[in-house]
């Protein structure tokens, strides 16, 4: 989803994953945890995260690490909470793989 | 008339949104760089100080300390007579 000034009035519910800004011809990556974006009739945008980070601020050996012991937890996941555990954290660190990489 | 909008896989597990979010957020902290690792981690730790009441009176407080972010959503309360106050950013 791309925002830009004079956008209809949203309230959007984000998935982890990689939210980049443009200040004339400055980009930059931000990895969201999970969150908010809300665009307001004033063309004013606010995004509400636990959790927002440079993307290079992501250590790669981590991510991996997690993945593989995430994707491995999700296999062997019994009950219903531990499954949405796992899946949350094969979500995450897939989204973080994607930004890393991508 | 039941609505059929599709539900969260987390929540029809029986999460609520803030467990998911601070799951995510745990995540997320914890792949990152020194020294921005430390620092998150240091800035997410709370506590929290319980006042019992009686009537109308409050007992004296209690800290309820916690190791990180993660545990403290999973406390529950049992909030007939219990005030929470105080959550300490450390």
């Amino acid at each position: 989803m791309g925002v830009l000034p004079g956008h209809v009035p949203t309230i959007a519910e984000l998935k982890p994953g990689v939210m980049t800004v443009h200040e004339g011809t400055d980009v930059s990556k931000y990895f969201v945890s999970s969150g908010f974006a809300f665009i307001h009739a004033n063309s004013v945008a606010d995004v509400i995260a636990v959790e927002a980070v440079p993307v290079d601020h992501l250590d790669s050996n981590l991510v991996q690490k997690g993945l593989a012991e995430f994707t491995q937890k999700l296999g062997s996941a019994s009950t219903d909470l531990e499954k949405a555990e796992a899946q949350i954290g094969v979500d995450v660190y897939s989204a973080m793989n994607s930004a890393l990489t991508g | 008339m039941a609505s059929t909008a599709a539900v969260p896989f987390w929540r029809s597990a029986g999460m609520t949104y803030i467990s998911y979010s601070n799951i995510c957020a745990n995540i997320v902290r914890n792949c990152l760089k020194e020294p921005h690792k430390s620092d998150a981690i240091a800035r997410e730790k709370v506590h929290f100080t319980v006042t019992k009441w009686s009537e109308g009176k409050p007992e004296k407080p209690s800290k309820i300390p916690t190791l990180n972010h993660q545990s403290s959503v999973s406390i529950r309360l049992d909030l007939a007579g219990v005030s929470c106050a105080g959550v300490g950013l450390s």
